[in-house]
């Protein structure tokens, strides 16, 4: 069915680039009269919002699209996806897509009341952001190899922002990886979760890397691996999980979906248009900032990334034991 | 530099037109919202926030702020002249505000809140001012232990805000409490009397339970007086300034009020209403007057408007030394500052002095005009509740569910708040008050949470409570205000038990 589905979707974009021969690709620009809504799983504040509300002002500034931004947060995200899947496919509601409702739900909840990739047409991917492994300084750990010596003597403490929360689900996969056990204490979102550690109540935490960089520099917190492929650019000293001899990549990806059926010609613009916005410098240095690398993917490719993103992480949410 | 130049250079910053204008429209718009049933700031600021991306980071903060603490100032408007609380925090003076409208007295209602809030908001500006540097330090030492014990004082101080019977209200509370236990576990991600709706996966929003209970049952138990046609209480001018007596009976609560809201604001994830539920409780123990609380007095409205107020102002004091929003509209503003490129934290103070001073001398100059707007112009906002029912009670019920829908854009929530008020007005009916449901409901939550992690960071020693030098202290007051309210009702008790043999002596003979 999904295979068949994005045979279709090639189709379509072939059948798109035929007709606007010779352009290879379709023209960034305006796709719809009417206002374009975005809508976000989470409330007005948080990074996810910030893209979206830096997508949808440069989309009229620089493409003359309207755009606002519709917040709709519960469940998870679920309620946000499931009232976009109902929508008319005709381009003008999309959903910041993320791992909420697309990877974590679908395994996570016994029911949800949408189809996570046929009840959508996922557009464009904009990019990812990496969490990683924070310790005290007083602990004097620098690497990971001396985490796992520690925590097999002492177990410690690890601060998530929630239950079912990337920064939960990484750790887990840390201590599946690494062969330790260590006591989950869930907060919600991450920022009353760095308080106790200041107040050194907390041994460790998970956190998004960048966002957290001024407690690096003043020495607050030690970061002893990034779950990105790659050292991020922003943080060069932090080294991944990879280098240190454990394969987890755990990233926390944005992207743009709309609902099933989006004419593939539409979708084209769409993808191109949001592509020509993420590739401003101005936005790339406000992306680097917010500690998302930004990279472009075709829609199907980014079709395919949602698909395998479900299956990566279905086996590290039942390990959490939060399956419903 | 000590703080009365960082102050003054504060006060420049915010006294250029430009951020002038910006301050004047956030305190306006903020009344106006205030006034309104139903809409809260959470809602206000959200709709602003798309205009702040013109503007630079500065008038942007001090126009969010202005609409922030402006709401509250409005908020008590409604609550006085209809019973309808303009914000969560204002239901809290509804009890005294309403009670005093009834009496005909609601001009010095409306008179003692302005002035309560300007007291209470300088009080806050003064602390922030003074204090933010170690605030943020102790707040920072607030571990989990210590926030369940500052939580369970208040749980057991606000069993004292019921007026109704001990029985009623203790019903009650564990009634908020049991509310407060719908959602996701915090602590194990299982779901909790759901009964399978997704909506109900975060649980039931705090503006869903005011709002219903205050407002929606309000409404419809007016639909029956709403007959006689009379509008809202209207207001004396006459008798619009406080007597001489009342005037006395003003300083010491405002200066209460506002110290406890400057504390509880302060705290991350407490808020107004927690405040202001507070130093009503506080003040129904110390008061002069304690034993006319409920009937209408002035020092039981000035209360809670000062600490909802103070507690306004030092809200931003986490948000913006810690970067730790202390409830949902600050999270806005650290979303407002992102956009510009500012990450809120312990740097802030000294790379953006600037902004940080400007905010500060913003909450004098935006007190002013707000003592401005609620004082002389105040028939203005009671000229907006004096339309007639037939058009005002319509018009709050859609408020409100404007106002309920635009907190996570659901209709299922719009439906729950007036399922709620239906409830709300069938407890009314059997004269069940809803003020403790609600601290049950705001307290029972946070209580857990902090109880569960404490739980977890001990790795199962209760013993932690009493072992952190600041959840002992509370403990130990906690112990003490229970045992005092024991003796109290014994004392009664036996003093009741006298009087009624005394009676039956006297019948007898």
């Amino acid at each position: 069915m999904r295979i068949d589905r994005r045979l279709l979707m090639s189709t379509g974009a072939a059948a798109a680039l035929f007709l606007h021969a010779p352009a290879a690709l379709a023209e960034p620009g305006a796709w719809s009269d009417e206002p374009v809504r975005i809508v976000v799983t989470f409330p007005p504040g948080g990074t996810s919002d910030l893209v979206a509300r830096l997508l949808a002002q440069h989309l009229d500034t620089d493409f003359g699209q309207k755009a606002v931004v519709d917040n709709r947060p519960g469940a998870a995200g679920t309620v946000a996806a499931d009232y976009v899947a109902q929508q008319a496919p005709d381009g003008t509601t999309l959903i910041l897509s993320n791992n909420a409702p697309f990877t974590i739900a679908p395994t996570r909840f016994q029911s949800i009341p949408y189809e996570p990739l046929d009840g959508f047409t996922h557009v464009a991917y904009i990019g990812a952001s990496a969490p990683g492994l924070f310790v005290q300084p007083s602990s004097g750990i620098t690497s990971l190899d001396e985490y796992v010596a520690f925590v097999k003597e002492t177990p410690m403490t690890f601060g998530s922002s929630g239950v079912g929360s990337i920064s939960h689900i990484l750790g887990v996969a840390v201590d599946q990886a690494l062969g330790v056990e260590s006591i989950h204490v869930p907060y919600q979102g991450s920022s009353p979760a760095i308080q106790d550690f200041r107040a050194g109540v907390l041994d460790s935490f998970y956190d998004m890397v960048v966002q957290n960089s001024e407690m690096i520099e003043d020495n607050e917190a030690v970061a002893i691996a990034i779950a990105s492929p790659e050292r991020n650019k922003e943080i060069p000293d932090v080294p991944t999980f990879k280098e240190q001899g454990y394969d987890i990549v755990i990233e926390n990806w944005v992207g743009l979906s709309g609902p099933a059926g989006i004419d593939p010609a539409t979708a084209e613009t769409i993808h191109d248009t949001v592509l020509a916005v993420f590739a401003s410098p101005d936005i790339q240095e406000r992306l680097k900032e917010l500690g998302i690398t930004h990279a472009a993917m075709s829609t199907e490719d980014y079709t395919a990334f949602v698909a395998n993103s479900i299956e990566v992480w279905a086996p590290l949410i039942e390990s959490a034991g939060i399956k419903e | 530099m000590d703080v009365l130049t960082l102050f003054y250079q504060g006060l420049l910053v915010v006294l250029e037109p430009q951020n002038l204008m910006y301050c004047f429209i956030g305190v306006f718009l903020g009344t106006f919202i205030g006034v309104l049933p139903g809409i809260g700031s959470m809602a206000a600021i959200a709709m602003i926030l798309p205009l702040t991306f013109y503007l630079d980071p500065t008038p942007a903060l001090v126009m969010i702020a202005g609409v922030f603490y402006g709401a509250e100032y409005g908020g008590s408007t409604a609550s006085i002249l209809m019973n309808v609380p303009g914000t969560p925090a204002a239901s809290i003076t509804a009890i005294e505000g309403h009670a005093l409208a009834k009496k005909g007295r609601a001009g010095v209602a409306l008179f003692s809140t302005a002035t309560a809030s300007f007291g209470g908001g300088i009080i806050g500006m003064i602390v922030i001012a003074v204090l933010s540097p170690s605030l943020a330090q102790l707040a920072l030492s607030f571990g989990p232990p210590d926030y369940f014990s500052v939580l369970l004082l208040g749980l057991i101080a606000a069993s004292a805000v019921s007026n109704g019977g001990a029985l009623k209200g203790i019903a009650m509370v564990v009634t908020g409490l049991m509310l407060g236990t719908i959602g996701i576990d915090l602590t194990t991600g299982d779901l909790r009397f759901t009964m399978g709706i997704p909506e109900l996966r975060d649980g039931v929003h705090i503006v869903i339970v005011a709002m219903g209970l205050f407002g929606v049952t309000e409404v419809i138990a007016s639909i029956r007086t709403a007959t006689s046609g009379k509008a809202a209480q209207t207001v004396d001018y006459n008798d619009f300034y406080p007597s001489k007596e009342e005037w006395k009976s003003l300083p010491a609560p405002i200066l209460r009020g506002g110290a406890i809201g400057s504390f509880i604001g302060a705290l991350p994830g407490t808020g107004q209403t927690i405040a202001a539920a507070l130093a009503y409780a506080v003040e129904k123990r110390v008061n002069r007057r304690r034993k006319d609380f409920g009937t209408g007095v002035v020092p039981g409205v000035a209360v809670p408007e000062a600490a909802n107020n103070s507690a306004t102002q030092t809200a931003f004091i986490p948000t913006l030394t810690l970067g730790v929003p202390g409830s949902p509209p600050m999270a806005i503003v650290i979303g407002a500052l992102m956009i510009y490129g500012i990450t809120p934290g312990p740097r802030l103070l000294t790379e953006q002095p600037d902004m940080f001073w400007g905010l500060v001398a913003s909450f004098l100059v935006g007190n002013i005009m707000l003592l401005i707007l609620n004082v002389p112009l105040i028939g203005m906002w009671v000229r907006l509740l004096k339309i007639p029912y037939k058009y005002m009670y319509p018009t709050i019920i859609v408020l409100i569910c404007m106002g309920v829908y635009s907190l996570n854009n659901n209709v299922f929530d719009v439906w729950l708040t007036l399922v709620i008020g239906a409830v709300g007005y069938v407890m009314r009916l059997f004269r069940f008050e809803p003020a403790p449901l609600l601290l049950g409901f705001v307290l029972g939550p946070l209580m857990e949470e902090q109880l569960r992690r404490s739980m977890l960071l001990s790795r199962g020693d209760p013993m932690v409570f009493l072992q952190r030098p600041i959840s002992a202290t509370l403990i130990a007051i906690t112990v003490a205000i229970l045992a005092f309210a024991l003796f109290k009702t014994e004392q009664n008790r036996r003093r009741r038990r006298a009087a009624k043999k005394a009676n039956q002596g006297e019948t007898s003979t």
